[in-house]
Order: C-alpha cells, then structure tokens, then sequence
C-alpha cells in the first residue's frame, strides 16, 4: 500500500500531556482539524482542499425503530450484576461527608452482615454448635444458675432491630449491649479470623466497586460474526456466550434476510468460566475463535463451509487472569495473549506458546492498571503490545532488541492529562497499516509507517469509553466504517473514514486520513424499551433491568446485493440477549428535504408495534419478533430456578408465641404524643423540643464534673501513677455497707419522685439506656465514688436531695437571656461591636443542644452489662428513672 | 434559593445540551437547531469552570449545524464564525482559522485569504502570544495560498513565454507572490511538525528560483532533525529532490537506504531494489535481495505481482549462477517458520491462479526454490499450468525439477 503523497499539517511535541481537560460533551464538533490540498487538482484554475474533518459520507439511516432480538433469551434465569446501590453506603448523613470529596462510601457493614447471615456456617458454624447452650431465646427471665453461663438472645436481637431502625441518625447512641457481646466474643466466635475475613470483604468490595465503573475484562467483547465464505449464501455464523454464568459457548448460524434469524440449533460447548472475550479472524477461508476467559483461553477452527462444525484446537490455562487474546489474521493457528501480571505470550497452535514481554510496569509511565493488551500488524512477526500508557510494536523473531513506539499517551499525540488507552485494534481489513486507538476521551487512527503521529483523531464524546470496537472495511474510494461501543451505557457510535478521497475515477490512490460524515448514533438496546407494549409495573422493571444490562460485545456485517446496501449490527448484552438492528444505505442524492430528513430518523417515527400498510399480516416482523422474545422471557420468569431461593427457616421454633406478639395497641406513652402532635399541628405550631426533659442531653456534665472535683477515672489514674493503686482499689472495695446503703436509700427516693414528674422522659431514655438488673451495681458508683458531693453529675438525673424541684436542664433559658442582654454584655466590659457576634454565637447554642460528646471507652465498656430484663414489656410500661451510669 | 436557582439552571442547562447532542448523533439538524437556540441562554450565567465553556460549544455546535442543515448558507455561515470570533478571545484565532478551513473547502479562495490576513493582523494583549500555535498556522497557510497564486501567475507566464510575450508586470506580481510565500512558508517549516503540504511549496519555489542549496539544506532537515517525528514522506521528499538534481546513485541509494531502515514495507522499496540489483558490487546486490524479501514480509505486498517478479527474478539469477546461495539461506533462514504458511498455502495457491496467472507464476518460481518441487504452493499451479497447456508454465516446472537441490542446500 502506498504511503500518502502528503499528510495533514500538524506540530509535533514530545512529552507528557499539557491539555488540561476532562470529558468534554462536545469536543468532537465543529472542527475541520485542517486542510490539504487535493493533489491532482493542477489543472483545474482553482486549487481544491479537503477537509481532515467534515467531509461528506455516506447515508446509512436505521430501517427499524429500535434494536430487535436476534434470539430468544435462554431460559436459565439471568442473575443481574451488582449496581451501585448493592455496594454503597447511602444516608444523608455520608450524603454530607461525600460532598466535601469525591468518592463512594462502601457499605461494608451492610456486606459483612449479609455474609453473616447468608453464610451462618461458615461464619460461625463450629462455635455456634459449641456454645448453643449458652444461648438463649426464649422469652422468660433467666434463673439464678442459668444466668451465669447463658446469654438472652432476644434482648440482643431487639437492640439490633432498633439499631437498625436508626441508622443514618445523628443522634445515634451506642447499644451498650451489642457493644459488649460483640466485645466479648468477636476475638474467638468467628469461624475465619473477623480481621482477615474483613480484610477479605474490603478487598473484593473494593474490587466490585472499580469494576463497577470501569469493568475492563470486556474489553475487545464477546460476540463475532463469521460471514459466509463466498459471501452468495446469506448464511453467516454468531459466536456468542450464553447460560446463566455465560460459560457456554455458542455458534449459531444466522440466516440474513430482512431480519436475521437463527437457523437450526447452535454447536455448543461448555466451558469453565465466564467467557469474557470472543475473537475471530479469518485465515485463508477458515475462521479461527478464540475465546478468553478469567484464566482459560481456548481457539477453534470454524471451516469456511456452511455447517461445517467448529473445532476446538486449543486450550491454555494462566495463573493470572488474561486480559487480551487476539488472533492472527494472518498465519493461521496464530493468537496473542496477554496476562494481567504484563506478560505477551505469541500463541501458536503447533508451536505453543512463546512469551514475548514480561514487565510488570507500564511502559511509558506509571499506571497501576494491569490490563495489558496486544494485536498484529502488518507484518506478521511484529506485534503490538498495549497498556494504559500507549502502544509499542516488538518483532516476535527479537522481541528486546527490536521494538518501536507506536502511540504514546503524551503530547505527541495531543492527548489530555488523564487521557488512557482503552482499546487498541488493528484496522488491517482496511488498510494493512493502519490501526485504532480509543481513549476514554477520543478515538485515533494510527500508521505504523507514522508512529507516534496519529493520521486521524476524532473526540467521540461518549459517555463510556468505547470497550468494543468493530470495523468494515469499504471497496476502493468508499469509506470505511468503523462502530464503537461502550459497556454500561450501551452507546453504539458509527464513524466513517477514508483513505483516499480522490474517488475510484483517479483510481482510488492513497492520500492522508480524514473523517467522513458525521459520527451517528445507533440504537441501544435499552432504546427498545419505549415502543414495547405496557407492562405490568414489575415486569416493567425487570425488563427493564434486563433490557439495560451493560452490553458485552458487538458485531457486525455488511450486505451488498445488487444496488441494495445495508448494515446488520449485533449487540450482546451481559444477560446474553443479542439484539439486531440493520441500517440502510442510501444513496448519493441531493440533501433531502429537512422535513423528510427528520420524519425517517427521529426516534418513534415508526412504532415499531403499529401495523405498517406495507405488510399483509397486520404487525411488522420487528414486532412479531418482540411478542416472541417477550413470551420466551415471561416464561423464563415464571419458573423460577429451586436452587436460587435461600433457605428459610421457620421463625416459631426460635421464638415463643410471645416473643413474636407485637404490642396490642398504642401504649398511654404513644397516644400521648400522638395527641400533642396533633394538638400542635392544629395549632399551625412546632415542637421546637419535642418535650424538654426527654432530651437526652449529655453535653457539659464533664466540664462540671471537673469543676466539682477530680472524676474517679482521673482519680484511679493518678494513684496509679503515684504508685498506690492498691490502696485505691482497696478503698473502692472496702466501702462501708452502710454507706452503700444510704446511697441505695437516697437513689430510691429521688427516683420515686421523678417518676412522678416524669414518665415520659424516664421512658425514653430508659429506652436508650437499657437498664438491666445488674446495672444496681454500677448506679451505686457515682454516689460511691464521690461522697462529698451531692450526685449531680448525671443531665436527665434528678436533682439532688433536698434541693428544690427545679428545672435543672437543659439549662433554663433565664440565666442565657440575661446574658444576651446588652446591658448584662456591657457589665462584663464586652464592647459593643463585639455584643453582637456574642449574642448570635450564643443564640446558636440556644437554638439546639450541641452533639453529644464521644463516650470514652471505658464508661462505653462499663454500659455493656447483659440485661434479663424483657425488652419489650418494658418498653410499653413507664420505667423508673435512673441517673445515668459512668463516671 | 440563589444556589438552588443556579443548581437548576445548571441542570437545565445540561438536559438541553445533552438533547442537542442526542440531535446532532441522530443527524436532526433542525430539531439541534432549535435547541441551540435554548442552549444560548446559558451564556447569560457562566459559572463554569470546565475546560469547555458554553461559549466554545455554541461555537462548535452552532457550525456543526451550519454545515449540514439544508437551508443554511455561506452568508449566515460567515455571519455566525464573526460572532463567534467576538464571543471568545482565547480562541479567537482558532476560530478565524476553521473559518477559513471552511472557505477553503467550498472553494472560496479568495475570501479565505482576505480572513487570513485579517487573523494575522490580530493583536490581543497576551492573548496573541498564547495563540502562537495558531498564528503561525495562519501565516502558513497565507503562505499556502500566496504560492497557489505564484504557480497560478507562472503557469500563465509559462504559456505566454511561449509565444515569446512576456508581460513584466505579471513577472513583477509573480515575484512578490513568491517572496510573501517564501518567508511565511520559511517560518513554519522550523518548527517541528509534520508540514509535508508547506515543504513541498517552498522546496518548489526555492528550485524556481535556483536556490538548491537551500532547498536540500531545507529537506536535510526536514528528514533528519531528531525533534521532527520519523515522517516517510521527508525522506522520499529528498529522494525526489535528488532524483531532480541528477545525483550519483550513490548518494540516491543512501537516501533510500534510510528510507528502507524506517518503512521497510515503502512503495520505493521496489525502485530500490531494481537499482541495487543493477549494481555491480555484490554487497549492493544482497541489500536488494534483503530488501524485496523484507518488504514482502508485510501483508500489504502479499498480492503486489511487481514485488514478487522482482524476487523471483534475483532468486532465478542466484540459483542459475549458483553463486550466493548463502544470502538465499540467510533471508530464508528468518522466515522458512512462516512463510509457507503466510505465502504459500494451498488456499493461496488456488486464489492466486484463479485472480492472476502471472502473479502465480513468480510466486510458484520462488516456492519451488525455496521450498522444493513437492510444496504444496508449486504443485498445485504448475500442475493447472499444465493442465491449462500454458508453456511459460511447464517451463517453470522443468527450472524447478532441475534446480531441486539448491532447495535441500537452502534448508539444510
């Protein structure tokens, strides 16, 4: 092939990328790029130039609405992948922390816990059959002996109820119990180590999030077509994956008519794992596939003959997943594979495997992505190997000593910063030296001839980077077609270039690259979705999930007969569905009338469910296509796989009649809210504090406690510092009877008469505190542990004894008002400019009560004292009142 | 509600370009149209800060629009690239020089060369240094068109001469063309790039006007300056050059030599060949042998007839002198693992005689010698030869039988 007498004008830079910049919605318009004069133009009195970009193409114009299935779904049930809701942590609260960087939340709780419950034997399973007589989960109090060695499931099982009833809540206290049984029993309960199991989790959350929202092991996809060999008979072969984990592979023959139809039952083989890529090219009349899985890739020999069955020649295993495998479309037998540990393995049927590279790192600078990707060239003992950071050609004959740069991400190329190398692809159908290169951002035309210059660079815009690519080579002076595909949004981009655009009259000679006609978009295969009949609401939504799974791999063909030209191209989506959809070429002819132009394009024009006149039988093939596909897929629906239920257990057996009762009614509590509600909703009003002793409001009692004197811990601490630890302890234990006694005394009394004043706040925060039998112990330490000074320390606690009955909390508005006051701020010697700030600060503080501050672990440890008491019948009877524990 | 206002205008701002976009994809150039005209309330409140503001893609979209849709004219096209022009100074160069791409394509030549003038006659605070990429594109072309003019004017004055009337002031004309050619042209061509159009202007104008040392010192350069990228076309560019000048074979092999070391798969591989297959030292002779096998080592020159009756005409000399069979043994050395299966397949074989006998006929000489008379590729077309009673055919089978143990020698 000749090299272009002269190529468009462009500077040449070395170095990293200097255009900063990101995806830009509409970079790939507008833009001639540049000019060069058409050469034989001597003659001619004017000189001619064409454009790199703009030129006219041809028009190809979709003949249905949208894509219509090529096969009826298989009837396995299809297991949707994971979206981003499954993994992702989502409250309004993570809501606010993420606004400030850039990044998901994984919901790893969320997964542990579903691991934990999926997998109870794994989990648990030796242990849980140790200690099952330490559980309990009835209902009733535990006796004396019993209490010792059992724990009271229920009560647990309540707390992490109500835990989870409040997630997300600012104001979420810790569930002392479940703090304490998780304490106490995540060292040795756990089948694997929780730490490793963890670690493990995180791991492959992490990994399920980056193949989330860049899943590369498409790459290249899963579906090729294999054209009849002479190219008369319309019979052409689909090469696709199928089943519920897409192990199976199928070659279908498909008869091409107005609509492609599968003719026959498919050759099928079962294969190990989930098959990731499919590739073919044709050798000397015979197509060779290959087909790539995680760590299995295999090739068979297709014979050009029409039903002649495929072959598998091949199968080699790799220890690291592979992530490219190529074939040769020149020596038969011949394949490249990439491993993702940066290996190029040359593989040939007869000779095995011959490794070519072996580098860990990328080549031009660092990436830590391990894709790796390699195709041929022109020359069939050169290879080109591939990574994010660009392209380098190596000669299989001296793959060290003989390589050069073909395309570098860098400014040679004009790339942006961030810019990687998506797909690769040789173009040798068209032209036997040239070469594609996506990027995330844009799309490149490369020469070997030229490297590092690329002939052509288009912006495709796309809202994916394009993972599949397919090309159709045009006949002499026709432009070459190329499709780009992208995965999750199953964008379907057509593109159209030239290499020599002097036309067949001058004989077709070559000249640069240039773009013809615009980029077109094609359908998608969740395009479908608005001219199918209406579905119930949930079938809608499972069509709807299934009909928009990422599209997995993409083919197509070019049909000529006589002056009739059309496209057939095929999209395979991660469910397996292959949909179809055929463009039609229209000839050269002046622009058609603008309003003709839009009424065959625009998108719904034709219903694909409305009768055409054309056709006798009343409905068009597209939709008798669909009813079929649809009924298929109903059917598939119905019978619902045994296996893919969990299992479930019978709830009665683990609870008595009791334990699963809910409340008979509305307590005297509930009611009473419900009626304040209403009351001030009636009012027009608000409930600015829902009832100001029900406030929990812990904040401020240790800076008061400080004021009071040394808390115990700060006492403990410093005689255990002093050295006479012993004598603290001794002290401690040793406390008088009576004096404990008097302390029980005064406690009962003061709790009497809270309970009298109020029961509502007593309940909710007994609701939060979960008093338990054992927790008289502890109530005695404050008293104990502070003799001298009245027990003041606790914020929802009642006043000490003898004082008056006051409000002591939150702190009544009084004393605050007085302080705003301007006369009370000039006292204090605050001058005026400053009274204002002064005031708004503190007015803030009075407007809500501040976050209550972290609990330190140790009082958090002390609060985790198993209750026997039932949570639940607790729950609906006012509670007594009780200061709250800790220092 | 200030924010909340802007983060709906935002919004709404992208779902209206993202239906522009859908339109343009689809080719609904006046449903785009009518977007567009939304989408240009945005430049009202430009709180972007993406590298593409709103005003660059009204640019775009806007002359994407005017190029397709049907009732849009070069005037309104015109009118639009001046407001444009006034909308962005950061790309106001930019701009200028699409919109004389545009002129330049719809044959406008002269209203092209009227923008370029006024582009480069710009001056914008810093902004003209920050476009400096641009400007100096803008001289080039103004160069470009500068020489159209000056081979317009030289043509005419050709044909004029010709009748021995020389009018002194179109000489006059021609001259000033050329010298405000030359010193745009000069310009660019310094700074590295691909200027393949530019080059071949200006080295045609400085052998005009006789300046040849220029002219090769010029495509030296071109060719060999490392910050250039490795361009084919610099060195053919000086091939021809030297070719013209009527250089020694010497210094033209030279040339092609490199050429050879760059793109061993270069049309002008065949030219090489034949001039180092005419040459009297030996070592010249085994380069051409090298570079006819290399250059059909690519799957462009599969079916290039010329190539193979090239080697197979060296092939036919070696074995008859039987001298240099070494060199024989040594190319084939590298690829008797896959050349059999690239060239001679039986497939190919059927292929080849079927599309064209002659092409067959060379490609069965070199198989027979390389491979012996029993491979696949020479059976199969002097047996059809043979059986077509073609006597260039049965004579190939009478060289192939006879010479069979050069086969054997080159293997062995």
């Amino acid at each position: 092939m000749e090299f272009p007498a002269a190529l468009f004008p462009s500077y040449f830079t070395a170095g990293p990328p200097r255009e900063e910049g990101g995806p830009a919605p509409v970079a790939g318009w507008g833009e001639h790029g540049q000019v060069l004069e058409a050469g034989p133009g001597r003659r001619q009195a004017q000189p001619a130039f064409v454009p790199r970009r703009g030129a006219t193409g041809e028009r190809w114009e979709a003949a249905e609405a949208a894509a219509v299935p090529v096969l009826l779904p298989s009837a396995g049930c299809w297991i949707p992948s994971p979206a981003p809701q499954d993994i992702l942590y989502r409250s309004s609260l993570c809501r606010k922390l993420r606004a400030g960087k850039s990044g998901a939340t994984l919901d790893f709780a969320k997964q542990l816990g579903h691991f934990f419950v999926d997998h109870p034997e794994d989990a648990f399973g030796s242990l849980g059959r140790l200690l099952h007589k330490n559980f309990y989960l009835g209902n009733a109090k535990l006796k004396r002996p019993a209490r010792n060695s059992t724990i009271r499931m229920t009560a647990l099982m309540e707390d992490i109820d109500r835990l989870e009833a409040r997630r997300g809540c600012p104001r979420q206290h810790l569930a002392s119990r479940l703090r304490w049984f998780s304490h106490l029993c995540r060292d040795w309960l756990f089948e694997v180590p929780l730490g490793l199991l963890a670690d493990c989790l995180h791991e492959e959350l992490a990994q399920q999030w980056s193949s989330l929202l860049f899943d590369d092991s498409l790459t290249g996809g899963a579906l090729a077509w294999l054209p009849p060999e002479d190219g008369k008979t319309p019979v052409g072969r689909l090469v696709h994956p199928g089943g519920q984990a897409m192990n199976h592979l199928y070659f279908q023959d498909v008869v091409l008519e107005e609509l492609p139809h599968a003719r026959g039952s498919p050759a099928q083989f079962e294969l190990s794992g989930r098959i990731r890529q499919v590739a073919a090219a044709r050798v000397d009349g015979q197509d060779f596939v290959g087909v790539r899985s995680d760590y299995h890739c295999g090739v068979w020999r297709v014979p050009g003959k029409t039903g002649a069955a495929p072959a598998p020649l091949q199968v080699i295993r790799t220890d690291v997943p592979a992530s490219c495998l190529t074939v040769s479309p020149h020596l038969p037998g011949e394949l490249s594979v990439c491993t993702q540990s940066g290996t190029v393995y040359l593989w040939s049927v007869e000779t095995g495997l011959q490794q070519l590279r072996h580098d860990p790192q990328t080549m031009f600078f660092r990436d830590h992505s391990p894709w790796r990707w390699s195709d041929f060239t022109a020359h069939p003992r050169v290879l080109s190997c591939a990574d994010r950071t660009g392209l380098q050609c190596l000669d299989a004959r001296a793959p060290k000593r003989c390589h050069f740069d073909l395309f570098k991400v860098g400014e040679e190329a004009g790339c942006q910063q961030g810019e990687r190398v998506v797909l690769p692809m040789y173009l040798g159908r068209a032209h036997p030296s040239q070469y594609l290169v996506t990027t995330q951002f844009s799309m490149y035309v490369l020469d070997e001839r030229l490297p590092l210059v690329p002939v052509l660079k288009w912006a495709h815009m796309m809202k994916a980077p394009p993972l599949f690519a397919h090309l159709m080579p045009g006949k002499t002076g026709r432009s070459h077609k190329v499709l780009l595909g992208a995965s999750r949004t199953q964008e379907l981009l057509l593109l159209q270039y030239r290499d020599s655009f002097w036309g067949v009259s001058s004989g077709g000679s070559q000249s640069a690259c240039q773009l013809a006609g615009t980029a077109q978009k094609l359908h998608s295969i969740a395009g479908c979705l608005q001219h199918l009949p209406t579905q119930l609401p949930h079938r809608h939504h499972l069509l709807q999930q299934r009909l928009s799974a990422p599209a997995a791999g993409l083919a197509a063909t070019l049909q000529e007969d006589g002056p009739r030209k059309s496209m057939l191209i095929f999209q395979l989506s991660e469910a397996g569905d292959v949909f179809c959809q055929r463009l039609v070429h229209k000839a050269a002819q002046p622009p058609a009338p603008p309003s003709r132009d839009e009424a065959t394009t625009a998108p719904g024009s034709s219903p694909l469910f409305e009768a055409p006149a054309s056709s006798p039988h009343g409905l068009g093939t597209a939709a008798l296509r669909y009813r079929r596909w649809l009924r298929a897929l109903s059917r598939a629906w119905r019978e619902p796989p045994q296996h893919t239920w969990p299992p479930s257990l019978s709830q009665r057996r683990l609870f008595t009649r009791r334990d699963l009762e809910g409340p008979a009614g509305p307590s005297s509590l509930q009611k009473q809210m419900r009626q304040r509600l209403r009351q001030t909703m009636q009012e027009g009003g608000r409930i600015q504090h829902w009832e100001p002793l029900a406030l929990q409001l812990p904040p401020l009692p240790q800076t008061r406690e400080l004021a009071g004197g040394p808390d115990p811990l700060s006492n403990r601490l410093t005689a255990a510092w002093a050295g006479d630890w012993d004598q603290w302890w001794e002290d401690r234990t040793s406390f008088s009877v009576a004096q404990r006694q008097r302390a029980l005394r005064e406690r009962r009394r003061r709790q009497k008469r809270a309970q009298g004043r109020r029961s509502l706040s007593a309940s909710f925060t007994s609701s939060l505190t979960y008093q338990s039998e054992l927790s008289e112990l502890s109530d005695v330490g404050p008293s104990l542990l502070s003799p001298g000074r009245p027990p003041v320390l606790s914020q929802e606690g009642s006043p000490p004894a003898g004082s008056p009955p006051v409000r002591s909390h939150p702190p009544s508005p009084a004393p605050e008002e007085a302080l705003l006051s301007s006369q009370s701020l000039r006292c204090r010697g605050i001058p005026k400019e400053r009274r204002k700030t002064l005031r708004d600060y503190l007015s803030v503080w009075a407007e809500g009560p501040p976050e209550p501050p972290e609990l330190p672990g140790s009082q958090a440890s002390q609060l985790c004292f198993p209750s026997s008491q039932s949570q639940l019948s607790s729950a609906s009877q006012p509670r007594r009142k009780r200061p709250r524990m800790g220092f | 509600s200030s924010n909340e206002h802007k983060l709906n205008f935002k919004k709404s701002k992208e779902v209206c370009l993202s239906y522009i976009q859908d339109a343009l994809l689809q080719k609904q150039w006046k449903r785009a149209a009518e977007f567009l005209t939304c989408y240009v309330e945005s430049l009202e409140k430009d709180y972007s800060r993406e590298h593409i503001g709103p005003s660059e893609m009204i640019w775009r979209i806007g002359t994407e629009i005017l190029w397709h849709h049907s009732q849009s004219r070069m005037k309104e096209f015109n009118c639009f690239m001046e407001q444009m022009k006034t909308l962005g100074v950061k790309r106001y160069l930019k701009v200028c020089l699409e919109h004389v791409f545009h002129l330049l394509c719809n044959g406008q030549i002269d209203e092209a060369y009227q923008n370029l003038s006024l582009a480069e006659s710009w001056r914008f605070g810093e902004q003209t240094a920050i476009q400096d990429k641009e400007i100096k594109l803008i001289q080039a072309y103004r160069g470009l068109l500068d020489y159209c003019s000056w081979s317009k004017q030289k043509k005419i004055l050709l044909e004029h001469g010709e009748d021995g009337f020389a009018d002194l002031a179109v000489e006059q004309e021609m001259h000033g063309y050329f010298r405000k050619a030359a010193v745009n042209l000069k310009e660019i061509i310094k700074i590295p790039g691909v200027w393949d159009v530019f080059m071949k202007c200006y080295v045609d104008l400085l052998e005009f006007y006789g300046e040849h040392n220029e002219a090769r010192q010029v495509l030296n350069e071109y060719a060999y300056n490392s910050k250039f990228p490795v361009n084919p076309n610099a060195h053919v560019y000086l091939y021809q050059f030297l070719k013209r000048q009527g250089e020694s074979k010497k210094s033209l092999i030279s040339a092609l030599k490199i050429l050879h070391d760059i793109v061993p798969s270069h049309e002008l591989m065949i030219d090489f060949n034949t001039m180092l297959q005419k040459s009297k030292k030996r070592k010249k002779r085994q380069l051409g042998l090298e570079v006819i096998f290399a250059a059909l080592d690519y799957a462009g020159w599969k079916e290039n007839a010329k190539a193979w009756s090239c080697l197979a005409r060296q092939v036919k000399q070696i074995v008859i002198s039987e001298k240099h069979l070494d060199w024989l043994k040594q190319e084939w050395n590298s690829r008797k693992d896959w050349w059999p299966d690239f060239h001679f397949s039986h497939y190919l074989a059927k292929r080849n005689w079927q599309e064209n006998k002659s092409l067959s006929w060379e490609k069965a000489l070199v198989a027979g010698i390389l491979l012996g008379k029993d491979c696949k590729y020479f059976k199969y077309v002097s047996h059809q030869g043979c059986k077509a009673r073609l006597k260039r055919f049965r004579m190939l089978k009478k060289f192939v039988t006879r010479h069979n143990p050069v086969y054997l020698r080159i293997s062995g």
